[in-house]
């Protein structure tokens, strides 16, 4: 199906899954408005707000079951698997997210249905971000999902840490957005183009400027906090540990995951002419983020805090399937975005259930003997932590094998063993959580005792590790569809000229 | 009874039904009440015995390469497959597996009293990933099965270990999995390189194998990456330190399983992987000194320790690192014999090694002690005991008519003519090892019986006889009559020597050539 995304008509069919997440997000906030006062309001709101992500899902999947593709170059927003593969994700993400958080704030006593306004849309940001085809569009994503991101990161908004977490996050993410404006004014000066395609074929049919150098290393800068890379990491453990649990779950999973997106098809797109230039840099990078962040995630004893340096250590690992820059590489992108976010998400999950109510956060002392009381919650994590280590059997083995592939097929091999290396050293943290549930015996038997559960965090748990565990024996089926997508995603990337 | 297994397409089921029936038995341990888990195990364990025992007469002995192969699409766009086989080499493992598996639970039957549900899963679900590994043709496959391994072992040794055993299970899983990490880096790139030298991109053995020598450039990289993964395994000094902790701290199950099978896929892994992929660098001049001088640092310095551990389980684990260099140099030693001898030893030590962690293990649910200070004269009381303990005991030392010496001849005899200096630093160690066990046996069972909580220990109940009594036979009858096992390995090596023949330098002294040579 071949839409023209210089028409209006073309332009909303081809941002439909955004267009309907917004409006429904614009309904819910006239319900909120009506309804905000007690606890079954915001548990209303929060299953209001599933159905506008389920309408967004329906309308990606109808886009991509009918195959729409851009006439001509894609304008603004792109169309191609790649991007619908992007848009499930991300609204996979945000629902679970939701689901997540129906009973937590009520726990928490946090009644302001808001919060699922926000999320919807962040989501809807991080989908713009994600599948931007265009350097406005990229910095229109980025700011709808970081501003939603900032409030909903101080939502906890009486206690210390989440205000903190939430100013500390706002004024690095002002720093970043700035640092990519500039970048992108300066490619535009370079180029004369914000599309990704015309940039690229510009940038190939020139030889290099010191402007459009400077142009991406701005650029690179500023995804570079968005991710978490080291150098520009130190806000990560803060506003993790700080915001309310389901929203760093989001911030690991979606924020990067998007983030991670759009730099794929950024670099894929627009910079294939500079990837000798760009390629040391990212391996750079990639290199402090794994060792730093696995080094720093060893000293943690929060649970938080340790996941969030153990995200920093992953996204120096997504940069190394980016350094691939092939299809095998691009691919590895989405394999292990995969699922690292769905690990992300389950982990943060069931962290999120153990907590008590009013607790600042979970120690990893707090985990001891849970495999007694709480034998299915703590086996979920046991099974988390093993994704995330790389495990043969889970579905995170499978994505590290796939990067590792994709950078060997390069003919490196340094960098993955210093991504082993990393793996060598995250064990020194991932091990002493299974340690603790299933071999330390309770110091507190009452604590685990007051854990709830509720029922709709546990089917959406459930369904997390289960998917770790059937991907990580039969990965079939992301795995092709990830070659697939990627090997589109590099067709349009090969443009014959600006036309 | 070739022909009946033959009937029965024996050679088309065998191998997925010892895989996959441990594992497919966990839920109904799950399932059923808690005093049915040791009796599902028990009756898993007894048709995986009977079922794998067929593999000894369906086996063809005179067909040196991969027998009941299967090959099956996994994920066939990256060439990786469900692909399993056994030769020579691997049918002894496997029959080791098997053979030990009821043993190991009717040697649990009254240690486990608690949480006997998630001890006998763990167990069975050791076992799958055991066999995994002996019959994976698939190197995907076979790194699946190496790192999963550690799961099951890492609870054994936590949940049902003794005092220190959370120290023991991370140093175990520790050194084992940051052993094996570079190991999957360099099965990848072996992928690759060999993909780009025949534009098929396959995870298979037999056709990375055949390719091996596109790798040559990398040789000496691809081997060290395999190389540390299977040294921690074995353990070769000086990665060895995991063991005696592991060993001490795990339930008699665990150290028994670790003895007899764990520690035979470091060795197993030198052998199937790293030297006949890298035979170049494998078996270069230096590489092989170095390789052949920790087995026998391993050789004599743990035996040395052995004579001063306080803790009879502690000195059998000290005494497992010092047998396992003698496969290690036997695989360097690169003669038929030698190699053939290493693959003696890696049975015999389990047998022996098995019964030696069983007879403590018992001691153990008696007096919960393990201290040889705190026993003494137990013949007394228990001299069935103290009989198994002696035979065991002289098979590991090596003596004449008993399994242990068929295995440690065959290695000195056939690396003498490679490292002549080794062979006879190592041949010292006969004494060594005689001084620890017989020291030990005497402290134990022969002395003044001193200590009166002794008095009522038991002698061998009927349960532990049975446990005991295979293992006694089976170590008399390699002893005295090993045709028929050094048969099913011969070709195996002849051929493996073959592959890796033109890689050898020159030995040391030619003119000592041990071919045609037999016990």
């Amino acid at each position: 199906m071949g839409i023209d995304l210089a028409t209006p008509g073309g332009a909303t069919l081809a941002l439909l899954p955004e267009l309907l997440l917004t409006a429904w997000a614009l309904v819910v906030l006239l319900v909120v408005a009506w309804r905000h006062r007690t606890a079954a309001d915001t548990r209303f709101v929060g299953l209001l707000s599933l159905f506008g992500y389920l309408l967004a899902v329906v309308a990606t999947g109808w886009l991509a079951w009918r195959g729409a593709r851009a006439d001509g170059l894609p304008q603004m927003i792109a169309l191609d698997g790649f991007r619908f593969a992007s848009d499930a994700l991300l609204l996979w993400i945000g629902g679970a997210i939701a689901v997540l958080s129906l009973r937590w704030l009520e726990r928490q006593g946090i009644l302001a249905p808001e919060y699922y306004v926000l999320l919807m849309l962040a989501t809807v940001g991080m989908m713009l971000l994600a599948g931007a085809a265009d350097l406005i569009t990229v910095f229109l994503g980025l700011e709808v999902m970081s501003i939603s991101v900032y409030v909903l990161a101080g939502y906890d908004r009486t206690r210390r840490s989440s205000a903190e977490a939430s100013l500390k996050y706002f004024l690095l993410g002002a720093f970043a957005s700035g640092f990519l404006l500039y970048g992108i004014a300066l490619i535009y000066g370079a180029t004369g183009q914000f599309n990704f395609a015309l940039i690229g074929a510009q940038l190939s049919a020139t030889p290099p400027t010191l402007m459009a150098k400077f142009g991406m290393g701005l650029l690179l800068i500023g995804f570079g906090f968005k991710v978490a890379a080291v150098p520009f990491h130190a806000w990560a453990p803060d506003v993790y540990e700080g915001s309310p649990t389901p929203v760093t779950a989001f911030m690991a999973s979606g924020v990067k995951a998007a983030a991670f997106l759009a730099l794929a098809r950024l670099l894929a797109e627009a910079f294939p002419a500079y990837v000798l230039l760009w390629r040391p840099i990212i391996a750079v990078l990639a290199v402090a983020t794994i060792l730093v962040g696995n080094l720093t995630a060893l000293a943690q004893t929060s649970m938080k805090r340790m996941l969030a340096y153990s995200a920093v250590a992953h996204a120096g690992y997504l940069m190394l399937a980016l350094w691939a820059h092939s299809d095998e590489g691009t691919a590895a992108v989405l394999v292990y975005l995969l699922a690292y976010s769905i690990t992300t998400v389950a982990a943060f999950g069931i962290l999120a259930s153990i907590e008590r109510a009013g607790a600042r956060t979970v120690l990893l002392t707090d985990l001891e003997g849970l495999f007694s009381v709480r034998p299915f919650a703590s086996l979920g994590l046991a099974v988390c932590m093993l994704s995330l280590l790389g495990f043969p059997g889970t579905f995170g083995f499978i994505g590290k094998w796939y990067l590792i592939s994709a950078t060997l097929g390069q003919g490196e091999a340094f960098l993955p063993i210093v991504a082993m290396i990393g793996s060598g050293i995250s064990i020194g943290y991932y091990l002493p959580v299974i340690l603790a549930m299933t071999l330390k015996p309770t110091r507190t038997r009452s604590a685990h005792t007051t854990i709830r559960f509720p029922i709709p965090a546990k089917i959406a748990v459930a369904i997390c590790v289960a998917a770790i565990l059937v991907f990580g024996l039969l990965p079939n089926i992301p795995l092709n569809f990830a070659t697939q997508e990627a090997v589109h995603l590099r067709q349009t990337a090969m443009p014959t000229g600006p036309r | 009874m070739t022909q009946f297994l033959a009937s029965i397409g024996y050679e088309h089921w065998i191998l997925h039904v010892l895989l996959l029936l441990p594992l497919l038995a966990i839920p109904l341990i799950l399932v059923f009440p808690v005093h049915s888990a040791r009796w599902i195990a028990l009756t898993v364990a007894l048709t995986e015995l009977g079922l794998g025992l067929g593999l000894w007469w369906a086996f063809d002995s005179n067909n040196p390469g991969m027998q009941f192969v299967t090959d099956a699409a996994w994920l066939p766009q990256f060439g990786i497959g469900y692909r399993i086989g056994i030769d020579g080499i691997s049918v002894l493992m496997v029959l080791l597996s098997v053979v030990m598996m009821p043993l190991v639970v009717w040697g649990s039957w009254r240690g486990i009293d608690q949480k006997q549900r998630g001890f006998y899963s763990l167990l069975l679900a050791l076992k799958t990933g055991m066999l995994g590994v002996f019959i994976s043709t698939d190197l995907f496959l076979f790194y699946t099965f190496w790192e999963l391994l550690l799961i099951p072992m890492y609870f054994l040794i936590g949940i049902w270990g003794s005092s220190n055993r959370l120290y023991a299970a991370t140093k175990f899983v520790i050194y084992t999995f940051v052993g094996s990490l570079l190991m999957l880096v360099a099965i990848v790139w072996m992928v690759w390189t060999v993909g780009k030298a025949t534009g098929v991109y396959s995870f298979a053995y037999a056709h990375l194998l055949e390719h091996a020598e596109s790798m040559a450039p990398w040789g000496g990289w691809l081997f060290v990456a395999f190389a540390l993964a299977f040294a921690v395994k074995v353990p070769l000094f000086p990665f060895h330190t995991w063991l005696p902790d592991a060993h001490t701290e795990a339930p008699t199950a665990g150290s028994v399983d670790l003895a007899v099978i764990l520690l035979k896929m470091g060795t197993y892994g030198f052998l199937r992987f790293a030297i006949p992929f890298f035979p170049a660098f494998a078996l270069s001049k230096t590489t092989g000194l170095v390789m052949a001088s920790l087995a026998v640092i391993g050789i004599v310095y743990a035996a040395l320790v052995a004579m001063v551990q306080p803790d009879l389980k502690r000195l059998v684990a000290y005494s497992s690192v010092s047998h396992l260099g003698f496969v290690m140099l036997g695989i360097w030693g690169s003669t038929v014999e030698s190699v053939q001898g290493a693959i003696l030893v890696m049975v015999s030590h389990g047998l022996s090694t098995g019964a030696l962690f069983f007879i403590i293990g018992m001691l153990y649910e008696r007096r919960h002690t393990r201290k040889i200070a705190d026993f003494g004269g137990l013949a007394r009381v228990a001299p069935l005991m103290a009989t198994a303990f002696t035979i065991t005991a002289f098979s590991s030392i090596g003596l004449p008519g008993l399994n242990g010496f068929i295995g440690e001849f065959l290695v000195l005899i056939g690396s003498f003519g490679r490292y002549p200096w080794l062979v006879a630093a190592a041949a010292t160690v006969v004494v060594f090892s005689a001084a620890y066990m017989l020291w030990s046996t005497q402290r134990v069972f022969f002395n003044r019986f001193t200590n009166p909580l002794n008095e009522g220990i038991g002698d061998l109940n009927f349960r532990e006889i049975a446990v005991m009594a295979p293992l006694i036979i089976a170590m008399l009858w390699i002893g005295l009559y090993p045709k028929p096992l050094l048969h099913r390995t011969e070709a195996a090596a002849r051929r493996y020597i073959e592959l890796i023949q033109p890689h050898l330098p020159p030995a040391s002294l030619p003119g000592i050539s041990t071919s045609g040579m037999k016990p």
